[in-house]
Parts: structure tokens; sequence; C-alpha cells
């Protein structure tokens, strides 16, 4: 008798306990950075989003969601206004008092990693997953992440014993303007590696380019990422622009490919392996393609 | 002397425009409260027995938030309207704004070195790095004022002329080292800092604002007590001593407040434009050129304007927000230019 009150009671308090801790978990999120508000709604947080800020703009269907300024401008009372229980943000979130005064009105500010690399991202996703109560989905899906991206670097390895890594220059600009050109430490920086291209600029960070020093770097495959115009138009716009890119080898042989600007923001994103595998295929065409 | 409207009308009329936009400043923000709790968690933020039941998050936008910024939107429009007045009393040129002694660039310069070194550090501790920024910009500001103040004087003697052109100089230096830190800092950096250089009132915290708030005060009970001088001052500076007054010091004393208002300002609130150069020249279409009025008038002024634009800037893309350097200009130049305009028909 005593053996199976006891019983009950344990399962009743189990099931109380498994309740409360479903209900526990936040339902109202504002999350800040572009890569992990596409996080959270890969691991089908969105319905639980109230808010994002400028750089979350993946998948569209979050530019319909209040806007809470950018990431490094927060407004404490403005966060506060859209009743959130959890502000997921990354290091660049800021700045620091505004954060401490959402902290002090009981809201949950949870800080994730903006580094682009694999143990930042698996940690981010172990943290997200815990959050949104889809702890195993989270562990696939960098699971997933994982092996695209290994996937990866077994196809480069297998290029590139035949042939020569491109020299290639990632150019960030607006409608065309003066562009800024992706040197070392970036993540654009990385994410040329990554493709298998050699990035020939020596600077660190982005930097506005000299034509002189452009033309003399010859680049064979020019990147460019337009924050206002896509496809055919912002190319057009880049060398109109832009005349001296006209005459380098890789505008000349037509090898100008296109990346999405906010892949290069807020460390790794979802969509980070599709698009590194077609730059691959832009840098190391096949052999039909190559001789046209 | 003709005025528009008499000192008195003026300060009863600025008086309870300052009140009611610290009302509005207080009562008025994206979480929107009943006006009942604002008002009870005021009373109560007051020391007076009213029932907490109910009021935890009205206090807490109210004490935490609401307060600490419309005590710093005080603060730092009446401290810049009043070095606006100092300095174009003391350069006796109605376009002088608090910029011209180095101040703003000179902050501007240390809050460079400040992001950008930080950066490049590595970054600080949370609890640490704003301090760096506030700390860096206000040496910075107080810095370049004191070497154009310098470069001003030639045989114990400031000269007014001499002093401009060192500001410009000055701030045309400062401006490039700017640009250099701007070239030198990356995609992020950047960005903190283009937002630093439009100022905002955002974040503000008790414990940034009482040196703000002293230094204020300090400069708002001093400088009147100079409104004579600088009244004197307004016939020449040999007129101005032939009538008894130390027009040495009084050009010390007028850098010396606007060095330590601005940069204490600038330190706290980023750079906010405007404020300086033309709550002065409302004041004084309104009621006329003697300082006894325009000091005293212009804090009450520049305090106004400065929490008018930050309701704007908060409310305007709520839940984001604006910098408030846009705000001021965006509507207190039009207003200025009626009041031009109106003056001349």
């Amino acid at each position: 008798m005593r053996l199976s009150t006891s019983a009950i009671a344990l399962v009743v308090g189990l099931l109380i306990n498994h309740g409360a801790l479903a209900s526990e978990l936040p339902q109202r999120w504002v999350s800040a950075g572009g890569a992990l508000s596409e996080w959270v709604v890969a691991l089908g947080g969105e319905p639980k989003l109230v808010g994002v800020d400028t750089t979350s703009q993946h998948p569209a269907t979050l530019k319909t969601l209040p806007s809470i300024g950018y990431q490094r401008q927060l407004s404490a009372e403005g966060i506060l206004s859209l009743r959130p229980q959890v502000l997921a943000g990354t290091e660049e979130m800021g700045p620091p008092p505004v954060l401490a005064q959402i902290r002090s009105a009981g809201v949950q500010v949870e800080m994730f990693s903006a580094q682009p690399d694999l143990q930042a991202l698996k940690s981010n996703l172990e943290h997200l997953g815990i959050l949104l109560g889809k702890a195993a989905e989270a562990r696939a899906l960098f699971g997933d992440y994982e092996q695209a991206l290994q996937r990866q670097k077994n196809r480069l390895v297998k290029i590139q014993a035949t042939r020569q890594a491109p020299g290639v220059l990632l150019l960030v600009g607006n409608a065309g303007g003066k562009p800024l050109v992706a040197g070392q430490d970036t993540a654009a920086d990385w994410m040329l590696r990554q493709a298998g291209g050699h990035n020939l600029a020596t600077h660190t960070g982005y930097k506005p380019f000299s034509a002189e020093s452009l033309a003399g770097l010859s680049p064979q495959v020019l990147v460019f990422a337009d924050r206002a115009l896509t496809g055919e138009a912002a190319r057009a716009a880049l060398f109109k622009e832009n005349p001296i890119l006209a005459s380098t080898p890789a505008a000349k042989q037509g090898r100008v490919l296109e990346v999405d600007p906010t892949l290069l923001v807020g460390g790794l994103g979802p969509r980070l392996p599709q698009n590194l595998e077609v730059l691959s295929a832009g840098f190391y065409p096949t052999s039909s393609e190559a001789t046209p | 002397m003709t005025t528009l409207v008499k000192p008195r009308t003026l300060f009863i009329g600025l008086t309870l425009l300052c009140g009611l936009a610290t009302w509005l400043s207080l009562a008025l923000g994206p979480v929107s409260l009943p006006l009942w709790d604002t008002l009870r968690a005021a009373l109560r933020l007051m020391g007076l027995p009213i029932d907490a039941y109910g009021l935890e998050q009205a206090e807490l936008i109210l004490g935490q938030i609401r307060l600490p910024r419309t005590l710093l939107g005080l603060a730092v429009g009446g401290v810049l309207a009043l070095s606006g007045v100092a300095m174009q009393g003391l350069f006796r040129n109605p376009l002088a704004d608090p910029g011209l002694v180095g101040v703003s660039s000179g902050a501007a310069l240390g809050a460079a070195v400040a992001i950008v070194g930080s950066a490049f550090l590595g970054g600080l501790p949370d609890v640490f790095g704003p301090y760096v920024l506030s700390l860096c910009a206000f040496a910075g500001g107080l810095g370049v004022t004191a070497l154009v103040y310098r470069l001003g004087r030639r045989d114990g003697q400031t000269h007014v002329a001499t002093m401009l052109l060192a500001g410009i100089a000055l701030t045309a230096l400062s401006g490039s080292a700017v640009g250099l830190f701007t070239y030198l800092a990356d995609d992020a950096t950047l960005r903190t800092l283009t937002f630093w250089n439009l100022g905002s009132l955002n974040g503000a915290s008790y414990s940034r604002l009482w040196p703000l708030l002293l230094v204020t005060a300090g400069v708002a009970l001093w400088l009147p007590r100079r409104a004579k001088a600088l009244n004197a001052l307004l016939l020449g500076e040999s007129e101005a001593s032939h009538l008894g007054v130390d027009v040495e010091g009084l050009k010390r004393e007028l850098v010396f407040c606007t060095a330590l208002g601005v940069g204490a300002a600038v330190a706290a609130a980023g750079m906010i434009g405007f404020v300086g150069l033309v709550v002065p020249h409302l004041v004084r279409l309104l009621a006329g050129p003697d300082h006894r009025v325009l000091l005293p008038a212009s804090v009450l002024a520049g305090a106004s304007l400065l929490l008018c634009a930050d309701l704007v800037a908060r409310l305007a893309l709520a839940p984001a927000e604006l910098p408030i350097g846009i705000v001021t200009a965006f509507i207190g130049a039009p207003f200025f230019l009626y009041l031009l305009l109106r003056g001349r028909a």
C-alpha cells in the first residue's frame, strides 16, 4: 500500500514536473544577430520570436517582426515593451548598460558566440536547443552541419590535388559604389578559404582599395557581396562604378560570383555549407565550363 | 530695448515647458504604463508611503530607465546650452559654439582612441569598458581645450582671435586623427564610433550620471555670477576692462567652464550637436542679449529641447531607437528658421 502510494506520488510528481518543465520554457523571444536568428528559426522557434534586430534578415518573414534596431545600439525600454522572456544575442550585442537594465527587469539575457568556428557553433546550438526544448534536434542539426562542412573539405582536398587555388578578391559594396575589399581576419576571408579560394588581399579588415594595387593583383575570380542590389544588376553597377575591375582577368573571363552579404555577419549560419558549395563550384569550374 | 517677451514671462514659460518636458519624458516611452501607475510609482520613488503592490514594473521602468535618462537629458541639454552662451559671449560672435575651442573634437578623438584601442586590445571587461570611453572623451576634450587656450596666450594675454584660429587648426588635426582611427577600425568598431558621434541618452545609469550632474550644477551656479561681466564684454575687451572687469580672468573661467561642462556632457551622452549653437540664439531672439536673463533661460530651454528631442528619438521607431543627434537638428533647425524669418518680417 505504502509502496503503491509512493509509486503513484512519484508518477504524478514526474508528470507534473515534466509539464512544469515544458511550460517553464520561455515563450517570448527577442533575437539579435543574423545567424543566431536563423538558427532559432531552424530549430522551429520562429513562432516564439516577438522581435529581431536589423541584422536578422533571413528568412524574409523575420522582417515582418518589430525591429529593435541595430544590435549594438539597443534600447532597454523598447525591448521591454515587447514583453520578452528571453533576449538572445551575441557578444556584439550592447551597449552593456542597456543589457544590465534589461536583466534587472527580469528578462533572461542569453549570450551566444559570433565567432566563425565550429566549436562556438556547437555550444551555441546546444545552448539554443536547451532553451527551445529541442536539444535532440539541435544535436542533429549540428551533426548535419559538421558533415556538410567535412564533405566540402574532402571535395576540396581532392580538387586541390590536381588544381591550384585561384586568386580571389571579395568586394563588399553598396549598389556598386566604392567597394571595400575583404582582407585577412574577416568572416569573408574565412569563407573564401573554406571554399578553396586564395584571398589576394593581405591587409586586415575591410578596406577601400586603390585602383593601382588592384590592377597589380590580377584576381582570377571576383566575389562581390552587395548590400543593396543582387544578381546581374549588382554586377553591372559594380563594373560601371569601378571600371578598373572590368580589366581584371576575372572580369574578362566572366568569373564573377556573388554571395549574400548577410552571410558575413554574426558567425556561422545555417545557409553557409550550401553557399560554400556554390562558391567552390565557381572557383573550380568543371572542365567543360572552363574552356568555353 | 524691446524684446518679444518680458524676462518674467519667459522664465515662467520656460519653467512650465521644462516641467512639462520632464513629466512627458517620465510618462511616455515604448512601454505604455497607465498614467495612474506612473504617478504612484513617481510618488513612491520620492519616498511617499504608497503600497508597492502591482507597481513593480512601473517602478522599475521609471526608476531604472526613465528617471536616469531624464536627468541625463536635463543635465546635458542645460550644460550644452550654457556653454554655448559662454562661447558666444567670449568670442562676441553669435556663430560660436562649444566646438570652437576644440572640446568636442578633442572628446571625439578621446572616444576614438578608447573605442579603437579597446577593440585592438581585444576588448575590456564589460564593467570597465563604458567608463574608459567616458574618461577618454572627457580627458580628450579637456586636453585639446587646454592646448587651444595655451596657444591663444601671448605676453600674459589671451588673444581671442588667435585662440579661435588655434581651435580651428586643432579641430582639423583631431579630425584627421579620428579619420585615421576610422580607417584602422574594423567594421564593428566603425559602427560603434559612428553611433557615438550621433549621441544618445540610451542606457543612462546613475553611476555615470552623478559626475555630470555635479559638473552641470557647478557650471550652472557659477556662470550666472559672471552675467554682468559678460554684458560688459559685449562692448569690447578694453571697454570691459575699463568698466572694472577682470577680462583675463573671465576668459579663463569661460573656457574652463565650457571645457568642463561640454566634456562631461559628451562623455556621458556622446556628441550632441546643435543645442549649444542654437538654444542661446532662440533665447536671445525671445528675450534680448542680457546675460542675466540669457544664462539661466538657456539652461531651461536647452534642457527642454533635449528632452523633447529624446522623446522623439525613443518613440519614433519604437521598439528601436534613433540617435538623438539626428533629432535635435531635425526639430530644432526648422523652429529656429521660423523664429529667424518671423523676426525679420
